[in-house]
């Protein structure tokens, strides 16, 4: 362990203090600073960390081999940046970890929350309301109204859509934007998910290939929504994949509809992708000659809002639920290749 | 600024490591709970809805 003074202006780096020899005259007692002798002979500075990570002087300590080193403002300063950076480093990580798994488990529990908000009042109005059965949505902010399945990403794929599109609704769940269609009306039922965290309900959106069902549960009916065509597949449809059973009922859509795909990447700006006919907010079509659509919007890429995922699904069966048998579920929602 | 710290907990070495563990705690629980919640929606990370 070796004690570097500071280099004094117009000495030498590397230059340190000698003690001068020994002078046989001499009669006062000499202070010899780099080699205290026992206390009350040395200069014991207040407690500081020096710089060796040790802290204040330690009087235990051979003094001949560790002095206490003086105050070293440039050293202080020095040190106490790298520690703010290091600090800083491990205060992202954290955000990372914050982002990636935390926002998992917080939005675990508001979905699990949200689901069996739902049930228990699906479960009351079967009893209360009886034979009065219609569609009816109970839509409030942040509450839920409805299912989503999507077989193709799992069986146990599941999450509750709540209404409302804003922060704090999306951490519960999948968001449907407020004011587009309702499940199986026609129009646009468009609905937002989180891709990474807040228990990223549309993580694997890109995953889902044309005709993948997308099977939406009401209090009374199930819908089941087909990814359309994407931009490759339009061409050859009819020929190629449309000709494979699960493809039934869908196929390019004509008409105002001409030129929608499956899936598309755009602009987060284009919130006509979710107008009732999508990309053409100004279209005012009548009820009656409106597709029934179901749009899935997400971020992409991933940890990124510069684009936006979009899915576009139309709605090829229905089946209204059977209040004496409660369990059963559509076949669609076996298909999970 | 941690030695500035660690020599102002009081006590023996045992009773400093777990006020400094109480003191990391409290911090990322701050972090997580309070900051985080609040730095997130200025984040350009997961924005997810269009228009």
């Amino acid at each position: 362990m070796s004690y570097d003074p500071p280099p004094a202006a117009g000495r030498p780096a590397g230059w340190r203090p000698r003690p001068a020899p020994e002078q046989p005259t001499a009669f006062l007692p000499k202070i010899d600073v780099l080699h205290p002798g026992p206390l009350g002979t040395q200069f014991i500075p207040e407690a500081e960390e020096d710089d060796t990570g040790r802290i204040g002087p330690e009087i235990g300590d051979d003094p001949v081999e560790s002095p206490p080193p003086p105050k070293d403002t440039a050293r202080t300063v020095v040190r106490s940046f790298g520690e703010l950076f290091i600090t800083a480093g491990m205060v992202i990580l954290l955000f990372v970890v914050y982002e990636v798994y935390w926002t998992d488990l917080i939005s675990a529990g508001k979905q699990n929350q949200a689901t069996s908000s739902l049930d228990t009042q699906w479960k009351d109005q079967d009893t209360v309301g009886g034979p009065q059965r219609g569609t009816h949505y109970d839509l409030a902010e942040g509450k839920g109204f409805a299912k989503i399945y999507v077989p193709a990403l799992g069986a146990d794929y599941h999450f509750t859509i709540v209404e409302g599109t804003t922060d704090a609704d999306l951490d519960i769940g999948p968001g449907h934007y407020v004011g587009s269609a309702l499940p199986g009306q026609p129009g646009d039922f468009a609905v937002a998910g989180h891709r990474v965290g807040k228990g990223a309900p549309f993580n694997d959106l890109d995953l889902v290939s044309s005709c993948d069902a997308v099977v939406v549960e009401t209090e009374t009916d199930w819908f089941v929504y087909r990814m359309l065509p994407t931009t490759d597949e339009v061409a050859g449809w009819a020929a190629g994949k449309g000709a494979q059973p699960q493809c039934k009922g869908v196929a390019p859509l004509g008409g105002p509809y001409a030129g929608l795909v499956g899936q598309e990447t755009v602009l987060p700006s284009q919130g006509d992708v979710i107008a009732p006919v999508p990309h053409k907010q100004d279209l005012q079509l009548p009820a009656g000659q409106q597709a029934s659509l179901m749009t899935l919007t997400t971020c992409t890429p991933k940890f990124s809002a510069s684009h936006r995922l979009i899915l576009h699904t139309v709605l090829t069966n229905q089946y209204a639920k059977d209040p004496k048998q409660p369990d059963k579920v559509p076949p669609e929602l076996k298909e999970t290749d | 600024m941690y030695g500035w710290i660690w020599r102002h907990l009081p006590g023996p070495t045992a009773a400093k490591i777990a006020e400094a563990t109480v003191l990391v705690l409290g911090i990322v629980a701050l972090l997580m709970f309070v900051v985080f919640p609040w730095v997130e929606p200025l984040l350009p990370f997961n924005q997810v809805t269009t228009g």
